[in-house]
């Protein structure tokens, strides 16, 4: 076995599991906060490498600004999403705050495949096929890029959690809500400010991604049911426990698909989740209130 | 409808249904029926599950199709008769069922739901890359015309649509009684009780996580039979028989036609089977609408319509005086 194949499979899986983390992240952190889970939030994902695709081949900008728009635009849809739609939940409609993130799913998932149709589209850029070269293992630049956003991402949420005021009102209000109003939080501006940063995330997700794989609109669709396992797995609610869950399976994922037929890829992490759920139902790192 | 009368309406419903292929052979009718009888068996199930106990499962459609793959490499691959095939394709669903709901409702009905998700797409990809057990994305086609071995030495060589109307039709109409029979015992009131309020319900020694089980399990065999016969009727099976689309319509069925209002969503399960052929647009289109839709009634009316004739009983009821009428 050549210690070069190793590193590269070893490296593809860092790469995919930091973007799996943006994803679980975002979705895991509106769970924490809201008690919702986003089912449109691959969607989200998709209309941002959407996006970033047609910012660099119809208007010509560049890798860096594209990803800033992509990400800052993210942000926005995150807030027009909490005040349109999902301000009107309460954490007890459960099943409701689903089947109205699923219906804004369909909305979305097939309206782009109305106007785009599925016809996978690919960003070329000048740094399509560039390379860093490190002895015998080359690695694509764009996918150092895309780990080093998502390592970068990672640590300002950390930064914002921990660190900042409104990242311990956050926390607060993910603990217990009607204490964090009694103590004078306000959980709608929390709420609304969780689901940007959520929506955020998988914006520059989206973005980082576009230029490594194919954008089309199915895309969203099936990285979302990994976020869903990963959540399980990491615990619910659990941000950090996400970000190690989605890294360890994209890994995993990479290592045995340089091995393994690929069903066995396919099915990790629903066949980790029920592991999970089965051995230890509050996820690895505990459930429910950590941020 | 008096529960005693409930066998002797499904007999004459039954002999109705045999008798609508003799006086009509307008194959539209025929295949309305089989698309009815496919959907009304699927969004009934998910309406025992959502409706009356309360559980989002989107797994109705890994059910449905584990039990049309079963079924069809069963009779293709070890030559068994369809009504055994089906059966065991019934099974299996049903034994998949109690594992997802006993591992994940140990957590929570959060991540029942999420469980269930990811279980409906995973069996979508399974289907495509175990090319060696499903033969990948071109499925399984041409299946053979199933005879059945009736009671008496007969057998019945299903070899025209009307035979699959007949035969699913009569499957739905008797999987429609069971359901109608389990949601109006005590069983379905302590489904409701769970529903509304777990804990009170808990404390009145009901168990409920038996309750759960119970309809997961039912509603995943109805599911994997009417799967089982489905694919015999499209003579193929391919990865398509996952596709989200049967999700969001069961879904948009027990939405519109009310959650846990056994026949309001009958109702609305024969107007959305007749209904795509009237919006004869686009494909996607349909879906967006079908977004919106499903957007616009949990924001506005999560009820459905049985949820609307229920508030009017009930208001209707206010209105009487109390005590005994004269």
């Amino acid at each position: 076995m050549e210690a070069g194949f190793l590193i590269q499979l070893l490296v593809n899986g860092l790469v995919i599991g930091v973007i799996y983390a943006l994803i679980a992240m975002g979705l895991s952190l509106i769970f924490g906060v809201l008690e919702i889970v986003n089912f449109a939030h691959g969607e989200f994902y998709m209309l941002a490498a959407m996006a970033a695709y047609f910012l660099t081949t119809n208007l010509g900008l560049g890798y860096w600004p594209t990803v800033a728009v992509v990400s800052v635009a993210g942000l926005a849809v995150g807030y027009v999403l909490y005040e349109a739609l999902l301000a009107s939940l309460r954490g007890e409609s459960f099943e409701r705050s689903i089947l109205l993130t699923l219906g804004l799913s369909m909305v979305l998932q097939n309206g782009a495949i109305f106007l785009f149709t599925t016809t996978p589209k690919m960003i070329v850029s000048p740094y399509t096929y560039a390379n860093f070269i490190f002895g015998q293992v080359r690695v694509p630049v764009l996918r150092v890029f895309a780990l080093g956003l998502g390592v970068a991402a990672f640590a300002l949420l950390y930064l914002v959690l921990y660190r900042t005021q409104v990242g311990k009102a956050m926390r607060g209000v993910a603990q217990n809500r009607d204490a964090a109003l009694m103590v004078g939080i306000d959980p709608r501006a929390i709420s609304r400010l969780a689901v940007a940063i959520g929506i955020g995330l998988s914006g520059l997700a989206g973005a980082a991604l576009a230029p490594i794989y194919a954008v089309h609109p199915l895309m969203g669709f099936s990285f979302v049911f990994k976020a869903f396992a990963i959540i399980i797995i990491g615990g619910l609610g659990n941000v950090s426990g996400a970000a190690i869950a989605a890294i360890a399976l994209g890994v995993l994922e990479n290592l045995m698909g340089g091995f393994l037929p690929q069903v066995t890829v396919d099915g990790l992490a629903f066949v980790a989740m029920i592991a999970i759920l089965l051995i230890r139902p509050e996820g690895l790192f505990g459930r429910g209130v950590r941020v | 409808m008096n529960r005693g009368a409930a066998p002797l309406a499904f007999l004459v419903a039954l002999a109705a249904l045999f008798a609508v292929p003799r006086l009509t052979g307008n194959e539209y009718v025929l295949a309305f029926g089989v698309s009815f009888a496919t959907f009304s068996v699927l969004a009934s199930g998910l309406n025992l599950v959502y409706g009356y106990t309360g559980l989002l499962s989107f797994a109705q459609v890994a059910f449905f199709g584990v039990g049309g793959y079963t079924c069809a490499l069963l009779v293709t691959e070890w030559h068994w008769s369809l009504w055994t095939s089906a059966a065991a394709g019934g099974v299996l669903a049903a034994l998949i069922g109690l594992l997802i709901g006993y591992s994940s409702l140990r957590l929570s009905r959060h991540a029942f739901a999420i469980v269930t998700i990811s279980f409906a797409l995973l069996c979508m990809i399974v289907s495509r890359d175990w090319v060696s057990l499903t033969r990948g994305s071109m499925g399984i086609p041409g299946l053979p015309v199933p005879s059945l071995a009736l009671p008496g030495g007969l057998s019945w060589r299903l070899n025209r649509p009307s035979d699959f109307f007949s035969l699913m039709l009569g499957f739905s109409l008797a999987s429609h009684v069971l359901i109608y029979l389990l949601v109006t015992s005590r069983i379905g009131r302590a489904m409701q009780a769970v529903k509304l309020n777990e804990p009170l319900a808990q404390s009145q020694g009901l168990n409920p996580l038996g309750y759960k089980l119970l309809t997961i399990t039912l509603s995943a065999f109805l599911s994997g039979v009417i799967g089982s016969l489905f694919v015999f009727y499209l003579t193929i099976v391919d990865p398509s028989i996952f596709d989200f689309y049967y999700t969001e319509t069961m879904l948009i069925m027990v939405i519109l036609g009310g959650p846990g209002s056994f026949w309001g969503v009958l109702f609305s399960t024969a107007v959305l089977t007749g209904l795509p052929d009237l919006l004869r647009f686009s494909t996607d289109l349909r879906m967006v609408l079908y977004g919106l839709i499903l957007i616009g009634a949990m924001l506005l009316f999560p009820g459905g319509i049985g949820g609307w004739f229920k508030q009017r009983r009930l208001a209707h009821w206010r209105k009487q005086p109390y005590g005994d009428k004269p």
